[in-house]
């Protein structure tokens, strides 16, 4: 299911939580939306999870509008949304496989369904067994693998995922976006996942939207973003992925002036020495690498150009498709 | 002489015993919806979830001006309404009107203040599925606090106990009358002594029980 965002605007008092929000997320997708804490990624996820109001704007999944509904059809509506949170939220006076009911009771379906799909939902999230566990017993990463299951109970065609990952071990986080990535291909979910961790939009989404204060301050193809980020947050953010996990290998410590990136074809291309002869211009590589981003293999360079032609050789780089960022 | 203290001290044990399980039964019955109705319309900061401030300030002032009266004038107040219901104004069934009554406002608060524990995250994810209000009331809140309701509830019993005696002073029946008008009035020490060491016993068991429900009921989760 697309979900289509207008110029949503939520304000608390005088803080813009929300301001002048447009976005789209297409259908069968996994749509990251990162930002740092208070930047409105969650107040963004209550509106388009119809847990709150927007002041103003509008929300529609498909053609749909929804945030002008009231009473039962809310209700409805939310029943064919899956949500997980980064508390996981789970209901402590339940056991795994009650929880993972709660959301077939409510809409009455009948006994012997319920069981059945429990039985089926354990054994998707890798519990399989597990269903008689008290919440207390379960690990961090079994939590939110009940959670993910009693999300997925009423065949949502969309789940919203609040830092799901934010509150587990690098190792679990991987697990569970693995699972997430697993689900979202086998179900066609449109899959909105919310974080403060630049990792998890890189081995998880297809498309990000960063926010900042409230607005979008950058939208597009996570690869893209990767390659050449366009605002200061994104480029605050890519500065804390830890790049030496990812094979950068990096020759001297001072210098590297710009930071080079290279995507698809462009990798197959002899850019560089090609602008050297066109240009004139000395490359120093400083250190360089691959990053393997959703897939996608982005080759990335470290270098510094000699003053005088640098101005040149970055036109003629960026014309051959190379994106150029300076890093100091 | 022996024989008639134990037949006295057995009666009004079983009249105790009467008086203070109606009165929790019926103080709960008028308890409940009152606490639940406090708490979920108090506003959302505070777990609210159908806020209303007029329900809510009207209701807790009820109950606030009816937990601060003083139990012995409560009970002489509500003469004309026990006579009304049960027919009478003296002994055990009388009492168990004024009882019920002074102990729902505190129930209600007990209840309301077990309910503010319960994880507003779990609440929020409840609501996220597309619970009704109704739903979210007695499938999550109620059954999420039960331990802390166990506690509350063990704690009206003590205090409908200790009211219990208290309703004594009016011919209500029970420990505290057998106390008042044997041990008190009839200089009778070892009736006095007998009906307390009862009383505590009964305070101290369903204080054990209570404890003993509410840790296992956490134990399981």
């Amino acid at each position: 299911m697309q979900i289509t965002l207008k110029n949503l605007k939520r304000y608390y008092g005088t803080l813009h939580a929300v301001d002048d929000v447009s976005l789209t997320i297409p259908s069968n997708t996994i749509y990251g939306i990162i930002g740092k804490s208070g930047a409105g990624k969650s107040s963004l996820v209550r509106l388009a999870s119809m847990l709150e109001r927007p002041d103003s704007g509008e929300i529609y999944y498909d053609d749909r509008r929804i945030d002008t509904l009231t009473g039962k059809d809310v209700i409805q509506e939310r029943r064919k949304i899956g949500m997980i949170f980064q508390n996981f939220n789970l209901f402590s006076s339940r056991n795994a496989e009650q929880n993972i009911a709660y959301p077939m009771e409510i809409c009455g379906m009948d006994r012997e369904h319920i069981r059945k799909r429990c039985e089926e939902l354990l054994k998707v999230v890798g519990l399989d067994g597990r269903g008689k566990a008290p919440i207390s017993t379960l690990s961090g990463g079994q939590k939110q693998r009940v959670a993910i299951a009693r999300a997925l109970a009423c065949e949502p065609e969309i789940l919203f995922c609040d830092e799901a990952t934010s509150a587990l071990d690098p190792q679990t986080t991987r697990a569970i976006l693995a699972l997430i990535k697993d689900i979202q291909k086998k179900m066609g979910l449109t899959v909105v996942m919310i974080t403060h961790q630049m990792e998890v939009v890189r081995d998880s989404c297809s498309r990000v939207a960063v926010l900042e204060a409230g607005c979008v301050a950058e939208e597009g193809d996570v690869a893209d973003i990767f390659a050449s980020p366009k605002s200061e947050v994104t480029k605050d953010f890519l500065s804390n992925v830890k790049f030496s996990n990812q094979d950068i290998i990096r020759w001297s410590k001072d210098g590297g002036k710009y930071r080079l990136g290279f995507r698809g074809g462009k990798t197959d291309d002899v850019v560089i020495s090609r602008v050297t002869m066109d240009t004139g211009a000395m490359f120093n590589i400083r250190a360089a690498g691959v990053q393997e981003i959703k897939g996608e293999q982005v080759g990335v360079m470290i270098v510094d150009i000699d003053r005088e032609h640098a101005d040149v050789a970055i036109r003629a780089l960026r014309e051959s498709g190379v994106s150029v960022e300076e890093t100091i | 002489m022996n024989q008639q203290l134990v037949n006295l001290v057995m009666k009004a044990t079983g009249e105790t015993l009467t008086m203070v399980s109606l009165s929790t039964l019926f103080s709960l019955v008028l308890g409940l919806p009152i606490g639940v109705l406090l708490h979920v319309t108090s506003n959302p900061e505070q777990g609210g979830i159908i806020p209303n401030t007029l329900v809510n300030s009207v209701l807790g002032r009820i109950v606030n001006v009816l937990r601060s009266f003083p139990f012995i004038i409560l009970m002489i107040l509500l003469i004309p309404l026990s006579r009304k219901i049960v027919g009478t104004s003296i002994g055990t069934k009388a009492t168990i009107v004024p009882l019920s009554i002074a102990a729902a406002p505190f129930v209600a608060r007990i209840i309301e203040s077990a309910l503010k524990e319960v994880d507003p995250g779990v609440i929020q994810a409840a609501k996220a599925m597309g619970s009704t209000n109704w739903q979210i009331i007695y499938k999550v809140m109620i059954p999420e606090a039960m331990p802390a309701l166990v506690s509350g509830i063990t704690l009206t019993i003590i205090n409908l106990i200790g009211y219990s005696a208290m309703a004594g002073a009016i011919g209500g029946g029970g420990l505290g009358d057998l106390a008042i008008r044997y041990g008190y009035q009839r200089f009778r020490p070892e009736y006095m002594l007998c009906c307390v060491i009862i009383i505590l016993l009964l305070v101290e068991v369903i204080q054990v029980v209570g404890n003993r429900i509410a840790g296992r009921m956490l134990a399981r989760r």
